[in-house]
């Protein structure tokens, strides 16, 4: 009787199982690809239309494949194997950094296969900056997180000061349940003032015990991490979950998307140290708080809105699981929306794990302004093919790169951010 | 390429498309030197130059000046997968079609569309389906060029009811090797007119159909018509779930999907048959087992722990697939149902058990109407490979996927575990069939230097036997030399096309065929 042969299976283990909890192969994902295209378009059961079927701003802009998650699996594995150096070509430079890194290409790869591009760039970035330097564009930026633990070159005092008069508790000295995570922009920005002050005015309607950190907060570091300062950012974050920790917050809330995928996702794959708390994006709060009674969305707000997903929030809000759902903050800002009297949502074509980035993210905003702001008009065109008046969202980053572009349109459409609409319907 | 020349070569590039269309750079060079194979398999080159003409007079620019400085050059759509674009010698001149991404036109009445070589298969059907209409994707994903899935291998899951690609070809706008345009069928006579494919001589259309294609050899068409169809789905393509879960349904009264098992592939065949004979259903395919699990795991763990348990194994054997459609209307869909239930009980068929219906209909099976998953074919071992693709009958397709299963045996390993690897599908109602064995392999070049090496020499073997079936006209140019005398002399035909159109042979040599320039 013939003997019954053996099953054949991969010999390299990691085809039978993605391995997710070992250290991270850049080698292993660039070799993987295998040209499909998957990183530059949509997934195509998605596409709608001929306008909006592309998934990668970096691509779309300057077409050549070297500008994709393809192309940049084709210079990982040159440069790992030795066929070139991160100093042979200027251009890779731009290769590198002129992409926002919204993870759509990740996204979209990850409906084909185990693999993690995005991650990938980041190793990159990183060889680059520690071979190269940090680009001459990026260097304020860096030296502003290392002087004053934020992004925008303030003294870390001025933290505080859209939070005066609000007597908000420092959970220093003062018990909190929940710590306000305001960020960076939030904070330090003029323009954007009134959002955060509005955060926490919706938080004490709903009678949440939050505190903040104010002129002791620390950047997440998110930027830092984006353009490859890895250092910069480890720093900071051990800092920020040990400071959590002690505090002994149950929950960690915060209105920026950038913030919220940072410590929410990055911290856990990059740092040892645990988080003993929650961490939840400001919507998510919302949401609940609405949902248990707290909030009432009584007055009505007659706005015809289109929600822009950002990216942080989103697709790159969750831990990646292989074969699982790519899950994001994505019900709860409908769900307040459409909760809101007199608001009519409207959806873009390209929304949740596949919609189109703000252009605002990675280090563009800074480096790369027209960049930024072609990706963001593209946005902008999508969102007015709605037949929406305006884009609201919840990301400082993305209403700050948005909000430029809109001043230079001919036919503007507005923009809010979802806290404000939330509050006129308070 | 000596650097004066490059940089002579450059500066006319550049004053012709705009220096922001011409690149050079070594990291983007690297984008474009390899195809879906590891390096050191098939050892491609890196490029000279990329080049982003806009439209037909830019290519044809970009064309005369290779021609003036004999460069070759290669003919880029969506450069999916590449299998004959990567560049196989030095100071060779990519044209990439990024720029040529419009759909030029739809015209509903007569149903046809005019489309550019960077528009793909997603986005025709997108704007199609608005209008009432669809057309054919390739497995392989509809992200790739439509254009040029008119032109090469054109297996398209509905290729029951619309043929292979190439069959929906109407008018094309044409840049020769030699830089000059050719406009076809009716739009040689009409720049309004693009409906029409043939002329009144000969059908140009022949020089670049068949089963792969002239391959970039004549020159590059930078505008095509092609046939779109009615289509009695709804505007938007059904979806529902989060990548890589998503799951789509079609409307029940007019799409129902069976999945049908035989005992053996004599047997699926001869339902295949039936099922054409009675001109019903829209696809009509029958899958190697391995399929199934490609498109439907969403990851590494869920593909290998089902293949494992043998749940495709038992269940999808030797079944047929069949999606009917109501084209016209529900009460086709209740007609087509009740001939297709008497062919299956006439040829003694049995629908796979429910559960494993609903596991997987909803999760993959519109991959074949509109394809999004067929790059998951590399997800449980980084690649696959293919033998023996004959285009012939659903009959002839038996035999040689009996013998490519004995062959995927025999070398297993390095060969992975798959099972009843044939892929037979039904084009123009079973008037021909065409036929693949698929099979999953570790993506390392030892193991695909192994079986490419094997391929080969079976590659030879058949023409030693006067035998034509397998994957030698993917390779194109290479494999035209050495079966074009083997097989009523077609190489010279070819030959002759190739000298008369590329005079320099500088088109994508060596395809369409190998040809020495005469000077």
């Amino acid at each position: 009787m013939a003997k019954k042969k053996d099953m054949v299976l991969p010999k390299d283990p990691r085809y039978l199982k993605y391995p997710i909890d070992e250290p991270f192969d850049p080698r292993w994902t660039a070799w993987n690809c295998s040209r499909c295209s998957c990183c530059k378009w949509i997934d195509s059961w998605r596409v709608k239309s001929w306008k909006y079927a592309r998934i990668c701003p970096q691509h779309k802009r300057f077409m050549f494949d070297a500008f994709s998650a393809q192309g940049k699996c084709d210079l990982a594995l040159a440069v790992i194997d030795g066929k070139m150096k991160w100093t042979d070509d200027p251009k890779i430079k731009d290769i590198l950094f002129q992409c926002t890194m919204c993870g759509g290409c990740d996204a979209m790869d990850k409906g084909i296969r185990d693999a993690e591009v995005l991650k990938m760039m980041k190793w990159m970035r990183e060889q680059y900056i520690n071979e190269v330097g940090v680009l001459p564009d990026h260097q304020p930026l860096v030296d502003s997180v290392r002087n004053y633990d934020n992004v925008w070159i303030q003294p870390r005092t001025r933290r505080n000061s859209w939070a005066k008069g609000m007597e908000i508790r420092d959970p220093n000295k003062e018990k909190a349940e929940v710590l306000l995570f305001v960020g960076c922009t939030y904070g330090l920005s003029e323009e954007l003032k009134a959002t955060i002050k509005n955060v926490a005015t919706i938080l004490k309607k709903g009678k949440v015990n939050f505190g903040i950190l104010g002129s002791k907060e620390l950047c997440c570091g998110s930027p830092v991490e984006k353009i490859g300062v890895v250092s910069e950012f480890e720093r900071l974050a051990k800092s920020n979950i040990e400071c959590f920790n002690k505090l002994g917050v149950k929950t960690v809330v915060m209105p920026c998307a950038g913030c919220f995928g940072t410590i929410g996702q990055e911290y856990d794959e990059r740092i040892s140290v645990k988080k003993n708390f929650e961490v939840l994006h400001i919507t998510e709060l919302f949401e609940r708080l609405i949902d248990d009674g707290k909030l009432k969305l009584k007055k009505e707000v007659p706005l015809k809105l289109t929600w822009h997903d950002p990216c942080h929030q989103g697709r790159l809000g969750r831990p990646y699981v292989p074969g699982k759902e790519l899950e994001g903050v994505y019900e709860p800002p409908r769900n307040i929306l459409k909760a809101i009297p007199g608001v009519e949502l409207y959806e873009m074509e390209r929304i949740k794990e596949y919609s189109w980035c703000c252009g605002g993210g990675g280090g563009v905003f800074t480096a790369f302004k027209d960049f930024a702001q072609w990706t963001a008009l593209e946005r902008l065109e999508e969102a007015k093919d709605t037949g929406a008046q305006a884009i609201a969202t919840s990301c400082p980053w993305c209403e700050s790169n948005l909000g430029n572009a809109i001043k230079g349109m001919e036919e503007k459409i507005g923009i809010h951010s979802l806290t404000d609409v939330m509050m006129s319907a308070l | 390429m000596d650097k004066e020349r490059h940089a002579i070569i450059l500066e006319a590039l550049q004053s012709a498309i705009g220096k922001e269309n011409v690149e050079d750079s070594l990291s983007v060079m690297m984008a474009y030197h390899r195809d879906w194979l590891p390096p050191g398999v098939l050892n491609p080159t890196l490029p000279e130059f990329v080049t982003l003409p806009d439209g037909t007079e830019q290519t044809q620019q970009v064309i005369k000046i290779c021609n003036r400085y004999n460069v070759p050059f290669i003919p880029l759509g969506s450069s999916q997968w590449s299998v004959t674009t990567a560049p196989n010698r030095p100071g060779t001149l990519i044209i990439d079609s990024k720029r040529m991404n419009d759909i030029v036109e739809i015209d509903e009445k007569n149903m046809y569309a005019v489309i550019e070589p960077y528009v793909t298969m997603a986005q025709v059907h997108a704007e199609a389906n608005k209008r009432g209409l669809y057309l054919g994707s390739p497995e392989a994903s509809a992200q790739a060029s439509a254009m040029a899935g008119h032109v090469f291998q054109g297996m398209w899951g509905v290729g029951h009811r619309l043929g292979v690609g190439h069959r929906n070809i109407l008018a094309m706008e044409w840049v020769l090797p030699n830089g000059e345009i050719l406009q076809t069928g009716s739009w040689s006579n009409s720049e309004k007119t693009r409906f029409f494919g043939e002329g009144p001589g000969t059908d140009l259309r022949g020089m670049l159909r068949g089963l792969a294609g002239a391959l970039g050899g004549i020159g590059m068409v930078t505008k095509m018509a092609i046939k779109l169809h009615p289509y009695p789905g709804p505007k938007e393509f059904p979806c529902e779930g989060m990548i890589p879960n998503h799951t789509s349904t079609l409307p029940p009264e007019r799409f129902q999907w069976y999945i049908i098992k035989y005992p053996t592939l004599e047997k699926a065949a001869h339902a295949m048959y039936e099922i054409s004979t009675a001109e019903i259903a829209g696809v009509l395919q029958k899958w190697p087992t391995v399929y199934y699990n490609w498109w439907w795991a969403n990851s590494n763990e869920e593909y290998w722990k089902t293949w494992k348990e043998g749940v495709w194994q038992k269940h999808v054997k030797y079944a047929v697939a069949v999606c009917l459609w109501g084209f016209t209307s529900e009460k086709q869909l209740d007609y087509e149902k009740g001939v297709l239930e008497d062919i299956i009980e006439e040829t003694k068929g049995k629908l796979i058990p429910q559960e494993i219906y609903d596991k997987w209909v909803p999760r993959t099976a519109n991959n074949w109407i509109r394809d999004t998953n067929g790059s998951r074919m590399m997800r449980p071992s980084g690649t696959f490979a293919a033998l023996r693709l004959p285009f012939d009958t659903i009959n002839s397709s038996i035999d040689v996927c009996r013998v490519g299963a004995d062959w995927v045996e025999k070398f297993s390993p390095p060969i992975l575990d798959c099972d009843a690897p044939d892929w037979i599908s039904s084009y123009d109602f079973g008037h021909f069939g065409a036929a693949e064995t698929d099979f999953p392999l570790e993506k390392n070049v030892e193991d695909l230097g192994d079986i490419m090496q094997k391929l080969m020499g079976m590659l030879k073997e058949d023409l030693s036997h006067g035998i034509e079936g397998g994957f030698g006209p993917f390779l194109g140019g290479a494999y035209h030399a050495m079966a074009g005398s083997i097989f009523y002399n077609y190489g010279k035909l070819l030959g002759g096309i190739k000298k008369a159109m590329d005079p320099n042979v500088i088109s994508n040599p060596p395809q369409n065929y190998p040809v020495e320039r005469e000077d």
